[in-house]
């Protein structure tokens, strides 16, 4: 009786498997420990510090930019011309607290300017986000 | 002739699949972001210097328009700022840190100092900017 070998069944190249079980693995990591955030427009370096407040509220996010000049939503204008603009902004949007993102070269006046204007306008909880150091 | 054998197919390719997977994680690590940041609750400033108070209670940091720093008159430096000012505080409960910010500071040395004058244990801490301060 002649016998014949048994053909071997033929791998495939690579394994999909493992693959797509890394991936799964990586695409799950992302979901859960980033947090999505809408983008600004602006670049902002934050100034390093060692409190943190740990204040999780969500507040109304006013940028300061490193040349002192104040973004309200879309609209950019200097503190020290335009104040009234700050106290509507304020008023359309009915903030209590607000958070000041401010670049660290950016100049005290115009944060303190900022900071001002914001008290005049009503606003009950002022909050300087940083980042922490080191 | 023999038939050829018909080979069986996978119930369902997984091509696609892997498309979409890929996909959705380059979507991930694009809009992820995992910058921290920490948020510092600061008293809103006073409107001049007139109008913060005056006398032996107080202690003044001054931020200089060049970068420099002074507690109560004496130069600092930002590592040595938070040290200085717990010592000028001392052990008094009574005593209100005041931080004047000249023309040309910056939001980080205005930082800094809001910070060491949290920690160095005074009663009330204010803020106000001036235009030059007197040398």
């Amino acid at each position: 009786m002649i016998e014949f070998d048994e053909p071997t069944p033929r791998r495939p190249f690579e394994t999909m498997v493992p693959l797509i079980n890394v991936v799964f693995l990586l695409l799950i990591f992302f979901l859960l420990a980033g947090t999505m955030q809408p983008g600004e427009d602006v670049d902002v370096t934050l100034p390093s510090g060692q409190v943190d407040d740990r204040d999780t509220q969500q507040p109304l996010t006013i940028i300061v930019e490193k040349d002192g000049f104040v973004w309200l939503g879309k609209s950019v204008v200097d503190p020290a011309l335009s104040g009234y603009r700050i106290g509507d902004y304020i008023k359309t949007s009915n903030a209590v607290a607000v958070a000041i993102k401010s670049d660290a070269q950016a100049p005290a006046e115009s944060v303190l300017r900022l900071m001002e204007e914001l008290r005049k306008a009503g606003v009950k909880q002022v909050t300087i986000l940083t980042e922490p150091a080191g | 002739m023999f038939e050829e054998p018909i080979r069986k197919r996978n119930l369902f390719s997984l091509t696609p699949l892997i498309d979409v997977v890929f996909q959705l994680l380059i979507f991930f690590m694009l809009t992820t972001s995992f910058l921290q940041s920490q948020t510092l609750t600061v008293v809103t400033p006073a409107e001049s210097k007139t109008q913060l108070p005056e006398d032996s209670r107080v202690v003044e940091i001054w931020l200089m328009g060049n970068g420099s720093m002074k507690v109560a008159g004496k130069p600092t430096s930002p590592e040595t700022l938070s040290d200085d000012l717990k010592q000028a505080v001392g052990t008094r409960k009574d005593i209100t840190v005041t931080i004047l910010a000249e023309n040309g500071s910056k939001t980080q040395a205005l930082i800094q100092a809001i910070e060491a004058a949290r920690g160095s244990g005074a009663a009330s801490v204010g803020t106000a900017r001036v235009e030059k301060l007197e040398r």
